[in-house]
């Protein structure tokens, strides 16, 4: 199959399926622009205007309004529609046929207006070509991907490359030259990765560029796998580890740690569209429970669970574990069930602002089911299905009909006719005694409130009884008698006496000992305090945010006319994007017996993980590949349709999407295998490929990612020794400070609501990324400058950008201000004594590394010019300088 | 390494240039991308009317017939069935009952442009603005229309008409950013930062955003125990090692950028607190920007800071409402005219102050949205809850200044305001007809990518409208 490697928005329709050197056909070259164009009029959903349509060639004898035929094969000039496209008269829609479409459409008409295959007997609303099926993603995956024939680099790979490594300055000196990847090794086959990359690189003139030396090799490979620079044991267990396996442990032990889950969840919650608010509206209500579906996806990675299960039970934890809405109490006790309801916190994911006063409520409803189909469509399938909720869509061979047949797998969740608020999708962790606690609880604080009313009635009654026998005598009943009449039943007699006699206006509410005994309102509190701290020792009430559905309830999904809900059409069932569906369907009618949901989604799951689904290993693998490179091998991650881009190394990645499904879809195997070829091992310097290759598509050298936002400031707590490690729970709250920025902290809000301070979370706000409180419209400022995005719906990919606001935050922040004072505190500690010692620490911990001559001198020349500034103050000034550079903050 | 845009180095036929299997769309060029960019002044080809824009951008579609277009048929027909085809883009809550403006228009200017009585200060400016009546993107819906505007076609990731503007002519400051955004107190504009993107393009062409309060820039000032010697000696340890860095790595474009940022991180210090301090701005400036008063002192403040930036060599500011605020589906009554109220004074005083000070015939201001609406009301629930729903087909915005022709209106919609009919503009033609008062010919402003070469109309049929022009 021919393959185009770029981007598509420049291209026109034609060229989609465009192959150059052969006549033009029907299929490849006029259908999608005509589909583009005019199908829209032409043809879909039985709209024949003039009555035209132009799906079928042999329609185009059509005479158009000038009496012409649409089409004269032949002859162009005798063919209205050339006219008709020239003119601009059609499409009627603005955008016209490019000149080079319609010299197509010439070309074409001029070799006789032929078609490929035979054209079918009768054209149904919406048909697949066989060009359009034949499109690379829609292929299955083949059953064995063979490696290239030749073995190019065979001599190449006979070098083991982290020796041939420049001088390794924390290397242990007496450690032998070993090889640090035993795979690559002499007596082993080339690395099937580096087969594909090397057959690829010829063809360009390239070759492999020399491989990185092992502490660099180490630094990357704990960027990649952690999001945090080695510490000093994986540095030491690496040097101190003379086997050919040395390298393969050290890639074991960064795998086996806990800080793994946190940098590899944290790729998926962006597709998964994680946030702890519910975003839509301006209001961007907070999720205080969302948290638990995070720490599902960090322990998921932390225990290597099989992508198939990890998929199945976010889509269907909840009809796996045989759970729906009104019958989850069985998670209170069963583990098992617990983790597989909050995996489907998946589907609570997209923005839901429906609880918030949304504008219009409806619309609002729908929307979160959309959101929802995107975040699935791009995170899973790959694929744009989002773009056919209102017509065809316009590119892909996804009818508006496989919109909705994907729709109805997930409606009886979502259905919009009886809406389920966030509130009511919570699910409860208390348990029987839990709640039975709670509530004698508060029958005890109830007691104690009831108490405390009738403590202050009695100081209110001692302070009325001194005033009226103070009273003149005859006045005495009368103020008695009003006092014992409530309020809104006293006559305008007695309201007079009142006015008239304000002393002996004592009421009997606990709120006015604000008036009469301050002294004693001040016990009150005292007393309502020992209330709270009472309720307080209740156990806390944890919930589950999960999708599931109403036993029995399964709504009809229907068709919307241009998407609009108001105008519903035709019913549809479920099942999957038609086009996908040459090697199997989803299975409704499997409905494990005893479940009482639909199991449409399960179904659904169990189809996209069966192993003969065309995209799902084909989008995991390639966004895997992401994450390791920087770039994917189709590097459209979410859109692997015709506008999406066409993979750099097809065969590549059908091999290690097979491969990842051969072996039980098990993600860190998949990290170990890339981290050990020789591909991802290479030096970042390579004149010839940055010249030839400025994209690096063909992966001729390291592409020095920079560091994302997550990653730079967790290693700058790394670094300063801050970096408070505890995993999991209820996030770290934000707060927006004076300055403009959003800092880590408890907002305190004066009684209008507005910020006024911010109180310290203590060491938390010094925990990793991940577990700042991620709401939409408050992103933390330090990750915000750093492309950290925003999630609407989702994240398909994190953009870089380089602008001075980031340069003036490394510069003038606090946050970089005070961690940069804490590196030079921890290396005052480490190194007691002495400049160029603790300038050789400082490099330890910025870079990995010892300084060179040159640069120790320069830091030494620093330090005396800015030593005005204190002994400790010029070191921290040092390190923002490191802190600042390149050589920290792109990974070499 | 200094690289111009338009003087790409020598002829090297590289092999991923012409591996690249079936790609027929665009010939084939063979210069070398240049490896460094940066954001010093470059001379366009052609002469140039323009050097500097503020754009005014109205984002969710500020209603033309009831603002710019004035159409009698409407008030003619008020209420009763709507004769033609509506073209929603939108159909919810549609109707098909004609809505008449509730708003009088009269003629402004010597020219005798009629426009609204919503907007009484930008009659006083009518013999200034050339006023596009047939505006058209036909695309569906707010992003798309954004995106085709601001980035030349419907779809998301494209760098942003601000971007190609830097990219191709740098800037005339090196102490302020190049491209600057300007965002309202309320919040982020639709769209946030895709807005001042710089797509594909080197990211030191991406704008940079200014904030709607103080601080406008954040972490502007060193701390104190730096400030002066100490952040200088700082920086030029910084400067060492990253140049040392980048030396080691060739061919790696954002390590430049990084450098470079740094270099204007540090002027920026000074020149840009100084460019947003509006302060010392005599009263009279102030009062006519409306700053002197509640409603219209946000706005008023922005142009005048765009004003500023623009006198200091900055190339593209562009001011943005918040959210999508034009989008007026319901409650035009009083939606409409707050909108107005907030922004009319502030917008004429800018065009008339940069007059007054000879900026103006080299500075495009650009007042416009990217839609108009339906002549059909939306939301029948009472006149105070009617309004009009999206329309992409027809709809009107403004140029002022940069060569464009005051006291101009171009083009018309039909009778009912729904489509543009006569000399329609498109995006694109708009964008042509706007680099080209850069000068600069809108195929010709490339960007290599994966060999082919990309630009803001991007091969889509763009007309140099001339009569558009002074």
């Amino acid at each position: 199959m021919r393959w185009v490697a770029t981007i598509m928005t420049l291209i026109p329709a034609a060229a989609l399926y465009a192959r150059s050197p052969e006549p033009v056909t029907y299929e490849h070259d006029v259908r999608p622009v005509l589909k583009k164009h005019c199908f829209h009029c032409h043809g879909e959903r039985g709209v024949k205007k003039g009555g035209l349509d132009l799906r079928l060639v042999r329609f185009m004898n059509h005479r158009a309004d000038d009496g012409h035929p649409v089409v004269t094969p032949g002859q162009p000039e005798a063919s209205a529609i050339i006219h008709l496209v020239r003119s601009g008269e059609m499409p009627e829609a603005e955008q016209k046929l490019s000149v080079r479409e319609i010299e197509l459409l010439e070309t074409w008409i001029s070799q006789g207006a032929q078609t490929l295959q035979p054209e079918p007997e009768s054209v149904p609303d919406f048909y697949i070509t066989a060009a359009e099926q034949s499109f690379w993603s829609f292929q299955p995956i083949p059953a064995t991907v063979p490696l290239p024939a030749a073995a190019p680099v065979a001599s190449a790979a006979s070098e083991s490359p982290a020796v041939s490594a420049a001088p390794d300055a924390l290397a242990a000196p007496a450690t032998p030259a070993t090889p640090a990847v035993s795979v690559a090794a002499a007596a082993a086959p080339v690395h099937p990765i580096d087969q594909f990359t090397a057959v690829a690189m010829k063809k360009q003139g390239l070759d492999f560029a020399a491989p990185a030396d092992r502490t660099t090799l180490l630094r990357r490979a704990s960027f990649d796998l952690l999001g945090l620079p080695p510490t000093g044991d994986d540095v030491a267990a690496l040097a101190g580890d003379s086997s050919p396996q040395a390298w393969e442990r050290a890639i074991d032990r960064l795998l086996s740690s806990p800080h793994y889950g946190e940098r590899w969840g944290r790729h998926w919650l962006d597709v998964a569209g994680y946030a702890d608010s519910n975003g839509a509206v301006e209001a961007d209500s907070v999720r205080p429970h969302a948290w638990r579906y995070r720490d599902y996806v960090v322990a998921s990675h932390n225990a290597d669970k099989p992508w198939d299960q990890f998929i199945q039970e976010q889509l269907a934890g909840d009809e796996l574990a045989g759970v729906v809405h009104g019958g989850a109490s069985a998670i209170v006790e069963d583990a098992a069930a617990r983790e597989r309801l909050v995996a489907t916190g998946f589907l609570r994911m997209a923005p839901d602002g429906t609880a918030d006063g949304p504008p219009d409520a409806n619309l609002a409803r729908n929307q979160v089911m959309a959101d929802t189909l995107q975040i699935v469509g791009t995170s899973l399938l790959g694929l744009t299905v989002h773009c056919a909720q209102c017509h065809d869509h316009r590119y892909d061979p996804v009818a508006q009909e496989d919109y909705f047949r994907l729709r109805a797998v997930f409606e009886p969740v979502f259905d919009w006719k009886a809406w389920r608020s966030p509130q009511e999708r919570l699910y409860s962790l208390y348990t029987e005694a839990d709640r039975a606690r709670a509530a004698e609880i508060e029958a005890q604080a109830v007691v104690k409130e009831g108490e405390n009313s009738a403590w202050a009635r009695t100081v209110l009654d001692g302070i009325f009884e001194k005033r009226v026998m103070a009273a003149p005598v005859e006045l005495q009943e009368t103020a008695r008698v009003i006092r014992g009449t409530s309020e809104n039943e006293r006559t305008d007699e007695q309201r007079q006496f009142l006015k008239d006699h304000p002393d002996l206006n004592v009421g009997i509410h606990e709120g006015l000992l604000n008036v009469f005994d301050p002294p004693a309102e001040q016990q009150l509190f005292k007393k309502r305090d020992e209330v709270k701290a009472l309720r307080a020792t209740k156990p806390p009430e944890g919930f589950v945010m999960a999708a599931t559905e109403v036993a029995g309830q399964v709504p009809v999904t229907v068709l919307f006319h241009r998407g609009d809900h108001d105008q519903p059409r035709q019913p549809v069932a479920p099942g999957e994007v038609t086009v996908l569906s040459a090697e199997g369907q989803v299975d409704v009618e499997s409905r494990p017996s005893g479940i009482q949901s639909s199991g449409r989604r399960l179904a659904y799951a169990r189809w996209l993980t069966s192993g003969r689904h065309p995209l799902v290993a084909r989008v995991l693998v390639n966004r895997f590949w992401s994450h390791h490179f920087g770039k994917g091998l189709v590097t459209s991650l979410g859109d692997f349709g015709l506008l999406g881009a066409r993979p750099t190394h097809p065969e590549l990645l059908d091999w290690l999407a097979r491969d990842f499904m051969d072996h039980g879809w098990k993600l860190k195997r998949l990290h170990k295998l890339i981290l050990t070829s020789r591909t991802w091992q290479q030096s970042g310097r390579h004149p010839a490929s940055a010249e030839i290759d400025p994209e690096n598509q063909w992966l001729a050298r390291w592409g020095l990612p920079r560091m994302d936002a997550e990653t730079l400031r967790d290693s700058l707590l790394s670094v300063s020794g801050s970096l408070e490690t505890s995993a999991g729970g209820p996030p770290v709250p934000v707060a927006r400070h004076a300055s403009g920025r959003i800092v880590t902290g408890e907002e305190m809000l004066n009684p209008n609501g507005e910020p006024v301070g911010v109180n310290s979370s203590g060491p938390a706000e010094f925990r990793r990324s991940l577990y700042v409180m991620q709401r939409r419209s408050r992103p933390l400022t330090v990750l915000e400058t750093f492309d950290f995005p925003v999630m609407a719906p989702q994240c398909e990919k994190r953009p870089v950008t380089t602008v001075t606001l980031q340069s003036l935050m490394l510069m003038n922040d606090t946050f970089v201000l005070d961690q940069s004072a804490a590196v030079a505190a921890r290396v005052g500690r480490d190194v007691p004594v002495g400049s160029v010692r603790r300038i050789e620490r400082l490099w330890q911990l910025v870079y990995g590394r010892l300084p060179d001559a040159p640069e120790s001198a320069r830091a030494l020349v620093f330090l005396r010019e800015n030593a005005a500034l204190g002994e400790l103050p010029a070191l921290a000034a040092l390190s923002q300088v490191l802190l600042n550079t390149n050589g920290f903050l792109y990974i070499e | 390494m200094r690289a111009s845009a338009f003087n790409l180095g020598r002829a090297v036929a590289l092999p991923w240039l012409l591996n690249q299997d079936g790609l027929l769309a665009a010939p084939v060029r063979p210069e070398l991308q240049p490896t460094s960019f940066d954001l010093n002044p470059r001379q366009p080809k052609q002469s140039a009317r323009a050097r500097a824009m503020i754009s005014l951008f109205m984002i969710g579609g500020p209603s033309h017939m009831d603002l710019f277009d004035p159409k009698p048929e409407l008030t003619r027909y008020h209420l009763q069935k709507f004769p033609g085809e509506v073209k929603y883009d939108n159909a919810a809550e549609a109707s098909n009952k004609v809505f008449g403006s509730p708003w009088k228009f009269s003629p402004q200017g010597q020219c005798g442009m009629e426009l609204s009585e919503l907007l009484p200060h930008l009659g006083s400016i009518a013999d200034d603005v050339c006023l596009i009546r047939s505006m058209h993107t036909d695309v569906n819906n707010h992003g798309q229309s954004m995106y085709a505007l601001q980035t030349g076609r419907a779809t998301p990731g494209r760098p942003t008409l601000g971007s190609w503007l830097t990219y191709g002519l740098g800037a005339e400051t090196q102490e302020l950013p190049a491209y600057v955004a300007l965002t309202h107190p309320s919040g982020m504009p639709l769209m946030h930062g895709e807005n001042w993107t710089s797509g594909w393009l080197p990211s030191v062409f991406q704008g940079t955003h200014i904030r709607p309060t103080e601080p406008r820039i954040l972490n502007l000032d060193p701390p104190e125990h730096l400030a002066g010697a100490h952040q200088a000696s700082q920086l030029q340890l910084l400067r060492k090692l990253n140049q040392e860095h980048a030396d080691d790595h060739p061919g790696n474009h954002d390590l430049n950028a990084r450098l470079a940022s740094y270099e204007r991180a540090a002027h920026m210090q000074t020149a840009a607190r100084e460019a947003l301090d509006i302060s010392n701005e005599p009263d009279y400036i102030k009062s006519l920007y409306g700053i002197d008063k509640e409603v219209t002192r946000d706005y008023g403040t922005r142009c005048l800071i765009a004003r500023r930036l623009v006198e200091r060599g900055v190339r593209f500011v562009q001011v943005f409402n918040v959210g999508q605020s034009w989008d007026q589906h319901g409650a035009m009554v009083s939606a409409l005219p707050a909108l107005c109220a907030a922004t009319d004074q502030p917008t004429a005083a800018l065009v008339k102050d940069l007059k007054q000070r000879g900026l103006l015939d080299s500075t495009v201001v650009h007042w416009g949205g990217e839609m108009g609406r339906l002549p059909v009301l939306q939301n029948d629930g009472g006149p105070e809850k009617w309004g009009r729903d999206h329309n992409t087909h027809g709809f009107s915005m403004w140029m002022a200044g940069g060569g464009f022709r005051g006291g101009h209106v171009h083009g018309a919609t039909d009778e009912w305001g729904h489509h543009a009919v006569i000399d329609r503009v498109s995006h694109s033609d708009y964008h042509a007809t706007l680099l080209h008062q850069f000068g600069i010919e809108h195929e010709s402003l490339t960007y290599k990518r994966n060999g082919l070469a990309a630009s803001l109309t991007d091969g889509q049929s763009a007309r140099l409208v001339s009569e558009l022009l002074g």
